[in-house]
């Protein structure tokens, strides 16, 4: 159960523990340190998705609590890992199984973008023009602006202004590839 | 120049909204909002602002309803090559949780702008759908009941599948959690499982479409 640090989520949390726990049933609380950082947030249930997977557990999520970005998040973790989610209707109390299925994004770009991309990802805090990355990657300038066209439709990446030079244009990921390609 | 389209869930309160007008450009706006949330005054104020919006009406308690019909807006609006945005700021938890499930089975760009904009990260242009075959959507479409293997196989056959393709595609539904094969009785049996249950409306339409 994934809660904020918010005094109200952390009753919530006290109640739901108190109520498994009459029932029998084993229930853990993880406090987000940040419930509105949603890349903070997917990286967290990936991992603890993927270790529960790993130990031979079942997973489903039920992503209809917490902040909106806390279940959005949640979604996109279901997502990425092929996790059945499901939504506790707040009213009726009925449970609806959403329609989603694993999704590899990696596997929709050519093995030239997944470098690209990746390279972009590692080197998060490194500004690179277009020039700058072709040659840091060892192609052509007009392979990479190729390549950088595809990405960016995709939206994969940011042209953002070079504080230093009015003309020219730096390239980043976009915010949260590192999820998507890993 | 493609015209830019926002598409925004919205309740009862215009406040909800404005970040993502003001932060994300648009030419054409367009609310996903429930009857009565069109009654009320942030409503009026908006269309006011906006008097062109145009007003998809949902059920804003109902999850399936919200998916369908923010799924077809989204559809529609890249079929008549919209370059498209979604806004999952306003309107209630159902709404937004359904939104936003929309935007990722349409390879849609979703937004937070509360008021910080965060966007979600996803492939634009990338529909979930296509995580499945057309061979496997083929025979998710004749897995109706459990049946055995080798019918749902040779169905598959009659459908111009070699034995091959059609093992393989049942192979991505087993590995989808879309289908549960068992042994009873020395015959395997496939199932289809609640989550292709769920998901069948969104392949068939996506079938239909391919046909």
């Amino acid at each position: 159960m994934y809660h904020s640090d918010h005094a109200k989520s952390r009753d919530a949390r006290a109640k739901v523990l108190e109520f498994c726990r009459a029932l029998g049933v084993t229930a853990s609380g993880v406090e987000l340190s940040d419930a509105f950082d949603l890349i903070e947030i997917a990286t967290r249930i990936r991992a603890d998705v993927r270790r529960e997977k790993a130990s031979g557990a079942a997973v489903r999520f039920n992503i209809a609590g917490g902040t909106r970005l806390m279940s959005s998040a949640a979604l996109l973790v279901c997502i990425l890992e092929g996790v059945p989610a499901t939504y506790v209707h707040d009213e009726t109390h009925k449970e609806i199984p959403l329609p989603l299925l694993r999704m590899t994004y990696g596997d929709h770009l050519t093995a030239r973008q997944r470098e690209v991309l990746a390279f972009l990802v590692e080197n998060r805090e490194r500004a690179y023009t277009e020039t700058a990355l072709a040659k840091a990657l060892g192609v052509h300038k007009a392979t990479m602006n190729h390549h950088l066209r595809e990405l960016g439709a995709k939206g994969a990446i940011e042209r953002v202004r070079d504080p230093d030079d009015a003309r020219a244009l730096q390239i980043r990921a976009a915010p949260g590839m590192e999820l998507l390609l890993g | 120049m493609t015209d830019r389209a926002l598409v925004a869930t919205f309740g009862f309160d215009e406040r909800r909204v404005l970040p993502a007008l003001r932060l994300l450009a648009y030419d054409e706006l367009v609310l996903l909002a429930g009857r009565n949330s069109t009654r009320a005054d942030g409503y009026a104020r908006l269309k006011a602002l906006e008097p062109s919006l145009r007003t998809v009406l949902v059920d804003p308690f109902d999850l399936g309803d919200c998916l369908d019909r923010t799924a077809s807006t989204l559809r529609d609006l890249a079929h008549a090559n919209r370059s498209v945005r979604l806004s999952v700021t306003g309107g209630t938890k159902i709404l937004g949780a359904a939104a936003l499930l929309a935007a990722f089975q349409e390879g849609v760009e979703a937004w937070f702008c509360d008021p910080e904009p965060v966007r979600l990260p996803v492939l634009r242009g990338v529909r979930i759908v296509e995580s499945v075959s057309p061979a496997a959507r083929d025979l998710a479409d004749s897995l109706r009941g459990p049946m055995p293997a080798d019918r749902l196989l040779s169905r598959a056959s009659g459908h111009g599948l070699s034995a091959r393709e059609a093992r393989a595609a049942l192979g991505q539904l087993v590995a989808h959690g879309l289908a549960e094969e068992a042994l009873d009785r020395g015959t395997v049996i496939v199932r289809p499982t609640t989550v292709l249950e769920a998901f069948r409306p969104h392949l068939s339409r996506h079938a239909a479409r391919k046909a």
